[in-house]
């Protein structure tokens, strides 16, 4: 039995915006002694969330409200700047479009290079290839490098590498959306297989039926708060409400 | 957290595939592939016999049995530990950057690809070293003093491991370190005795302070504990080694240390 876990604990995230940062060793020199131009812009404001082993969790918000950043802290991209993030179990993570491709590796090669960054042995993938291929559906072209790829070949492929390397917890981050019809219907198959196999899935996307759909809680996230924690239909309802309710924009801006 | 060995597991088989990447980089589109590995040190060393040798007359230091009095054989020894050091040093500043933008979107040890990019250049080395052994057999100069040899690399390698995190880590903010590091390497190049033997510097015109830069300096260390091994077959002093024991574990530390304290801020980086 999977046992992927992931505990959230008083976490905030500040990133530094450095106007004018120095791109040149002379500029920076120059510089020296000279007060830095930051601000600080903090993305995300004392998050709790403890999501259980076998969990279905969405997280939904306006754009800029801090959830891929939330996910990037789960996925270790990024390092949180207080609190504390423990996330127990292999983690599989497709955040954003080439998630974890470069350029100008072939897709093959790029698979290999992830089931690496997974921590599986050349061997294994070797064994996980044919079913990652057959998944993906991008045929020979999985010996192109990527870089030649379209976004839909991207994301294929990088789900096909997520969801076939066992893993026991799974980020997704929005980019079925860039599926076909097709492929979106296989990656939502694909997902309720890994539940019921026991991983433990954490989902963002701002499609608010297929969230009260697939998943079981939800959290809300508004300028970087945590505003409602629970049951994924009840929240689901409450942000739409909200939005219609609002219905100005309510992008966050940096200044 | 991930219990201590899968992750150590894990960063060994990153290690593995950074190496890999980089051995077949450098000889990409060549059908005779580590040939060239061979065919470069064997060149050199044949080439600068001739042009130190022969055309510029230069005498190379006495070897013990008197076998192998050749000036390139000089220069080879100390090249092969040099060539190490260089192309680890300017090599991590790359091999950083190229992960850069991966590491912003999957999270992996980023330290794994500067020590596959330099277990790489040690492949390369021990080509060389086996050239060079192979010329040190023919020319009947080799006793059991070679042990000394790997010593010299392997330390060689953990200290240029170490400036090569801390100038890696510099360039990620600022472009212009790897041509400044270029530029110091070539001054440094000097600084070493490779084209020129310590003997030379055994002149009053000299300052003192110049003349033990020369003979303390760490690369210069590893060359003189390589040639010591390799070609006047002489058990190294014991100071030298433990002074070049002492850059190499201070360096490679605070080297280690500051990439750790820092690679996490790097992905963070617009
Ligand atoms: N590396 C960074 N440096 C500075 N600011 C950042 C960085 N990454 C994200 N941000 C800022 O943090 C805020 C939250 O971004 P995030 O990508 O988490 O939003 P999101 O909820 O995923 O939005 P969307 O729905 O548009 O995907 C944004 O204002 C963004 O500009
Ligand atoms: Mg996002």
């Amino acid at each position: 039995m999977n046992t992927g876990s992931i505990h959230v604990r008083g976490v905030s995230k500040r990133f530094r915006l450095e106007r004018n940062r120095p791109s040149s060793l002379k500029e920076a020199l120059l510089r020296t002694g000279k007060k830095k131009d930051v601000d600080d812009f903090w993305a995300l404001r004392d998050i709790d969330l403890d999501i259980e082993p076998g969990a279905f969790f969405g997280l939904i918000g306006h754009n800029g409200s801090g959830k891929s950043t939330l996910l990037r802290l789960m996925a270790n991209i990024h390092a949180p700047t207080t609190g504390e993030i423990e996330a127990t179990g292999r983690l599989s993570a497709l955040l954003e479009l080439g998630s974890g491709f470069h350029p100008d590796l072939t897709g093959r090669e790029n698979v290999y290079l992830n089931g690496a960054m997974l921590g599986l042995s050349r061997r294994q993938m070797a064994e996980s290839m044919d079913r990652i291929i057959e998944f993906s559906g991008i045929g020979e072209f999985i010996d192109e490098p990527v870089k030649i790829y379209s976004s839909g070949m991207y994301v294929r492929l990088g789900f096909a590498v997520a969801v076939n390397v066992d893993p026991e917890i799974l980020l997704v981050d929005e980019v079925i959306a860039v599926g076909d019809e097709e492929f979106q219907r296989r990656c939502m198959d694909h997902m309720h297989q890994l539940r019921d196999k026991g991983t433990t899935i954490v989902l963002v996307s701002h499609n608010a039926g297929l969230m009260s759909r697939l998943c079981d809680r939800v959290g809300w996230l508004d300028h970087g708060r945590l505003l409602a924690l629970g049951d994924a239909t009840e929240v689901v309802d409450r942000y739409l409400a909200h939005v219609n309710s609002a219905g100005d924009n309510t992008l966050t801006t940096h200044d | 957290m991930p219990t201590l060995s899968p992750s150590v597991r894990k960063s060994a088989t990153l290690i593995y595939h950074f190496a890999e990447r980089e051995s077949k980089a450098r000889y990409k589109r060549s059908i005779l592939g580590w040939f060239w590995s061979f065919m470069n040190p064997l060149t050199t060393v044949i080439v600068y016999s001739f042009v130190f040798g022969v055309v510029y007359g230069a005498k190379a230091p006495l070897t013990s049995n008197g076998n192998a009095e050749n000036f390139g054989l000089y220069l080879f020894t100390g090249l092969v530990v040099w060539s190490l050091f260089t192309g680890i040093v300017n090599g991590s500043m790359g091999w950083l950057t190229s992960v850069s933008d991966l590491r912003k979107k999957i999270y992996f040890p980023t330290e794994t690809a500067l020590l596959g990019g330099a277990a790489a250049n040690a492949v390369q080395t021990s080509l060389e070293v086996v050239v060079l052994i192979a010329i040190m057999l023919v020319a009947a100069n080799l006793s059991w003093t070679l042990i000394f040899l790997p010593i010299a690399v392997l330390m060689a390698l953990f200290f240029a491991l170490g400036l090569g995190f801390i100038a890696a880590i510099y360039n990620a903010r600022y472009r212009d370190i790897q041509y400044l590091v270029g530029i110091l390497l070539n001054v440094a190049f000097f600084a070493v005795p490779i084209v020129y033997t310590p003997t030379l510097l055994d002149n009053d015109d000299i300052p003192d302070i110049v003349r033990i830069l020369v003979e303390w300096n760490p690369p210069a260390l590893f060359v003189e504990i390589a040639r010591d091994a390799t070609y006047f077959l002489e058990v190294p002093q014991w100071n030298r080694m433990l002074a070049a024991l002492a850059w190499t574990v201070v360096t490679f530390s605070i080297g280690w240390w500051y990439f750790r304290d820092q690679s996490m801020a790097i992905s963070e980086e617009p």
